[in-house]
């Protein structure tokens, strides 16, 4: 199992301001599953998003990654884990502003204090190429369209081969008719790569791409019909 | 730096303006250091010239060339001790003076028995012998038209003297030019009665016990606290008595303020903008963090960032510094020297200095939080 989120809570706030933005979430995905949470805004879709990615430390309960519970780790290794074994693709792509779309994947390299090398170039060149990028991988994020952008976004995710994969409303920034062709092709890689993809999204029109759909609402999770 | 290198190229416009205002500061610290040495040299380049390891002063708690009166039991004291490998009593007086063709000079009046240590090398003429009033200029006063054979007239007690050599390089003392004479000459212009002696009388011999400083070149080890207590002087290195020429302090200590300034407002300067770009960078700083990256990461990145550009700034300041200092500036009668010393240390201050800043600015990553890459307010 690549994620095991088993009876998460997560608490924010004190006092009058205190929120309990998830309720005893339980949640597995396995590799290759694309598994989307639908849901309002404000219904803890992110919320979710943060502690299955280390940002955030659950309040109670336990989240593992491929075996490894990351709840009880300390914050350098939670940075390492995201650095090792999961991938993000963020809201409006969220990219480097100073980075050519081949400089976001070989960043992650970077990353890791490797230097890129010529097998690192060819991998993300290929991943590029697979997201249809090809043929502007020297343009940096400006002159990229939000569809472009959200594609190098996919590619980038898939850089450090992750056993997890997070997609944080992909569509958001896109018409109805470019956001179903990036959830297509975020569903393909997801297969094409066997990479357990938790996606929170609130449209529906993309849901036909998941393979599982579960709903979340005042941060309680349930199954789609 | 793999961000850092590719944000200089991205955001060449700020970083450009950035570099710019770095470059005018090291071009100030630049010109100032010159200046500063330039200073240095026209205050006391007769005494770095000076081939002695300590002056003995008359006793005084803050000696000064200008107010020391040695007395031969205390020379003859010093000449006795162990320790002592050479020494020459020296006499210091400022005096006005005209030249032949009536030209004022004020000038500093040193005497110095011929062929002693002290005595410089002259590049034309004679060196000091047994002409009694001839005396031996620096460079400086060749160049306004002083040549061999005249006569410059010392105002107030009118003793004559007579220019026999001429050195290759300026001597000053106090930003006056030094003009060396016998030390008899020196006695009788300093303590004498004015116009000299009257004719046919000699003047009394307790005038030629007396000096102003005595130039010594001790071993090292000499117990120089004890030979002071004894000889009622007062005995300063080579760095102390620089500093007892009138205004060298002052002047020293100015010049260095104007350059630690310059310096501070370069950290406050690299501080703001690296401030006001991590700020504006604070989204893309949360979205690398969420990728994996580290706070030290990020601050390493930009740290690497700030140095490449006070190294590039600071080189471009510099060379445009020398360039108009060596091409302009020195050799005018403005006092500018390049001291490679002082502009490296200057240079090094500037670039830490800068680099503190950038420091103090790019802590701030540290408090950004990843959480921004999904769409969080930091």
């Amino acid at each position: 199992m690549s994620l095991k989120v088993s009876d998460v809570s997560l608490i924010l706030g004190d006092g009058a301001q205190r929120v309990t933005a998830l309720d005893n979430v339980s949640l597995e995905a396995r590799p290759g599953e694309l598994v989307a949470v639908l849901g309002p805004s404000g219904a803890g879709k992110s919320s979710l998003l943060a502690v299955c990615g280390g940002l955030r430390t659950p309040t109670s309960g336990t989240i593992s990654i491929n075996g490894t519970e990351i709840t009880s780790v300390k914050p350098a290794q939670l940075t390492e884990i995201r650095r090792e074994r999961i991938g993000f693709v963020f809201q409006q792509s969220n990219l480097v502003p100073s980075l050519t779309a081949l400089d976001q994947l070989l960043l992650l390299v970077h990353l890791r204090g490797k230097k890129p090398n010529g097998e690192d170039t060819k991998r993300a060149r290929a991943l590029l190429d697979e997201v249809g990028m090809s043929a502007r991988v020297d343009r940096r994020p400006g002159q990229l369209s939000g569809g472009e952008r959200q594609r190098v976004g996919i590619a980038r995710a898939f850089m450090m081969s992750p056993a997890l994969l997070l997609v944080d409303e992909p569509t958001s920034m896109l018409d109805q008719n470019r956001g179903k062709q990036i959830v297509e092709l975020l569903s393909q890689e997801c297969h094409d790569h066997s990479v357990a993809t938790l996606m929170v999204t609130h449209d529906h029109s993309v849901l036909s791409s998941a393979d599982r759909v579960v709903n979340i609402s005042d941060g309680r999770l349930a199954e789609a019909d | 730096m793999f961000i850092a290198i590719r944000d200089l190229t991205f955001a060449k416009g700020r970083f450009l303006l950035m570099g710019l205002v770095v470059a005018l500061v090291a071009f100030l610290v630049t010109i100032l250091s010159g200046t500063s040495a330039g200073l240095i040299k026209n205050n006391i380049s007769g005494l770095i010239e000076l081939p002695a390891t300590h002056i003995a002063f008359e006793y005084n708690e803050r000696p000064s060339y200008r107010n020391t009166m040695v007395e031969r039991y205390m020379w003859e004291g010093w000449e006795a001790s162990p320790g002592v490998q050479a020494l020459e009593p020296m006499g210091h007086t400022v005096f006005n003076a005209r030249t032949q063709r009536d030209e004022p000079l004020e000038i500093t009046l040193w005497g110095l028995r011929p062929g002693s240590f002290i005595e410089p090398e002259v590049a034309e003429g004679e060196q000091l012998g047994p002409k009694e009033n001839g005396v031996i200029i620096s460079r400086l006063l060749a160049d306004d038209g002083v040549s061999i054979g005249d006569t410059i007239t010392l105002d107030r007690v009118l003793t004559e003297l007579e220019v026999i050599g001429i050195l290759d390089e300026e001597r000053n003392i106090g930003h006056m030019p030094i003009i060396y004479t016998p030390l008899p000459k020196w006695q009788e212009a300093t303590y004498g009665p004015p116009g000299g002696p009257p004719p046919g009388e000699k003047l009394p011999d307790i005038l030629f016990d007396f000096v102003s400083v005595v130039a010594l070149q001790l071993e090292e080890g000499v117990d120089i606290a004890a030979l002071d207590d004894e000889f009622e002087t007062t005995t300063l290195d080579r760095e102390k008595f620089y500093a007892a020429s009138t205004g060298y302090t002052e002047e020293v200590m100015s010049v260095g303020m104007i350059q630690l300034f310059l310096v501070v407002v370069s950290a406050v300067v690299i501080g703001a903008f690296f401030t006001i770009w991590t700020i504006q960078r604070t989204k893309e700083i949360g979205l690398v963090k969420a990728l994996g990256a580290s706070s030290w990461y990020l601050m390493k990145d930009a740290l690497g960032q700030a140095l490449i550009l006070m190294l590039i700034s600071t080189a471009i300041g510099l060379g445009l510094a020398i360039l108009i200092g060596k091409g302009l500036i020195e050799g005018t009668a403005f006092p500018f020297m390049f001291e490679s010393g002082m502009v490296t240390s200057s240079m090094i201050l500037l670039i830490a200095s800068g680099l503190i800043g950038a420091a103090f600015a790019i802590r701030q990553i540290n408090a950004v939080d990843a959480m921004i890459a999904l769409g969080r307010e930091q």
